[in-house]
């Protein structure tokens, strides 16, 4: 009885705690948060350029640079769904294994 | 209404960050074409490769940053040809930074590292590395002119993630060794350092690295990197009106640490473990650009 209590407590808690942060949004805006590819992922893959930007496919998105910002796409664009089901996101590898990044692959 | 038990709020809490976790794994899973694992290890190389390698500042973070930049294949052969002039600017401390390399390795070898012979290593070391950006200068024109505006930004932004990268872990609070990433983690990883050996060499390591980076003023390398990146960025670009220079204290900074790290290291270490991080730092000097 006191697991289904703390049960019920637990999800009306995230329910609640997600309501509050929907609730809490000005009506018509939309709620954006900032993910960003981090630093080492940037300096070690290759980008797809597309529309003017370099793209990243990171975590299960695609990323681009627009001004100051890092942006995603919430559609796949066709091109970049297309380039993903024939080719691997290309990476560097700089560690003694790979001879400090200098062995042409 | 009844109030919980500590051991039910306990539980209530690990299922709020349940939740949490829940919500965040939703919108960050691995990518396909490129597992987690790879993710980590090309991470775990790039922090290897910043801890071991100090020779050109941001020239090299430039020289780096091609080798990612997605070149079409009709300027391919140009901008190799200018990466390469990069490299050359940068051989002069290359060679000294890999003498550098060769010393630690010696020393964890005997299991004393010739300190006299480092601080003299890293003072030539200081020296080369500041004429890269006036050698470099005329190679990173051409570079400019021969990548399109959005190449150029970017090599901006992988300019700045690797001296995020570079900072990370050279500017790095020393912890109790066990952080994921840290440099005596991954020497744990990579030399089977029992526990007992971890702490030690924490112990040990704390107070000369928390002098160090008493000496090294990051927002001089930060401004350096930003006179770069805002010039480079836009359509009108001359390497040579760069004035910072931060080359010199980035080297030497770099070098200063290994030096600490592995000079207090190497006395902790068994003599099996010495044998392997000689031969390892031994890899690292044999480590060189192909030079066109």
């Amino acid at each position: 009885m006191k697991k289904t209590l703390v049960t019920m407590l637990n999800g009306a808690l995230c329910a609640g705690a997600l309501s509050l942060a929907l609730s809490s949004t000005p009506a018509g805006a939309q709620v954006e948060v900032s993910i960003s590819p981090p630093a080492w992922f940037i300096a070690t893959a290759s980008p797809v350029y597309y529309d003017g930007h370099a793209s990243y496919w990171y975590g299960n998105r695609w990323y681009y640079r627009d001004g100051g910002a890092w942006r995603n796409y919430h559609g796949e664009p066709g091109y970049l769904h297309d380039y993903r089901g024939h080719h691997e996101q290309g990476r560097q590898f700089y560690g003694r294994a790979h001879g400090g990044g200098y062995r042409r692959r | 209404m009844k109030l919980l038990k500590l051991p039910e709020f306990f539980s209530l809490m690990a299922g709020v960050a349940l939740c949490a976790c829940a919500a965040q794994t939703a919108s960050s899973q691995p990518p396909i074409a490129d597992s987690s694992m790879a993710g980590d290890q090309a991470a775990s190389e790039l922090r290897e490769h910043h801890r071991h390698h100090h020779l050109g500042g941001v020239t090299q973070f430039i020289a780096m940053s091609i080798d990612t930049l997605g070149i079409d294949d009709a300027r391919l052969a140009q901008v190799d040809q200018l990466r390469s002039s990069l490299h050359v600017c940068m051989a002069p401390a290359g060679a000294v930074a890999n003498k550098l390399l060769l010393a630690f390795a010696d020393g964890a070898a005997s299991g004393a590292i010739d300190t006299a012979k480092v601080d003299a290593t890293v003072d030539q070391l200081n020296s080369a590395a500041a004429s890269v950006p006036g050698c470099s200068a005329d190679a990173l024109n051409r570079l400019h002119a021969l990548l399109l505006p959005t190449e150029r930004a970017t090599l901006v932004d992988k300019v700045q993630a690797h001296w995020e990268v570079w900072r990370q872990v050279n500017d790095e609070a020393l912890g109790n060794g066990h952080e994921p990433g840290s440099q005596l983690a991954e020497l744990g990883l990579e030399l089977s350092l029992t526990a007992d050996q971890v702490a030690a060499i924490a112990q040990t390591l704390h107070t000369p690295l928390a002098a160090l980076a008493g000496r090294f003023d990051p927002n001089k390398a930060e401004a350096y990197v930003q006179a770069f990146t805002s010039a480079f960025g836009g359509e009108v670009f001359d390497a040579r009106s760069i004035a910072a220079n931060a080359t010199g204290p980035l080297a030497t900074h770099g070098s200063m640490r290994m030096a600490i790290f592995y000079e207090n290291v190497a006395p902790l270490l068994t003599s099996k473990q010495r044998v392997t991080l000689a031969e390892h730092l031994r890899e690292h000097a044999s480590h060189q650009p192909q030079i066109k």
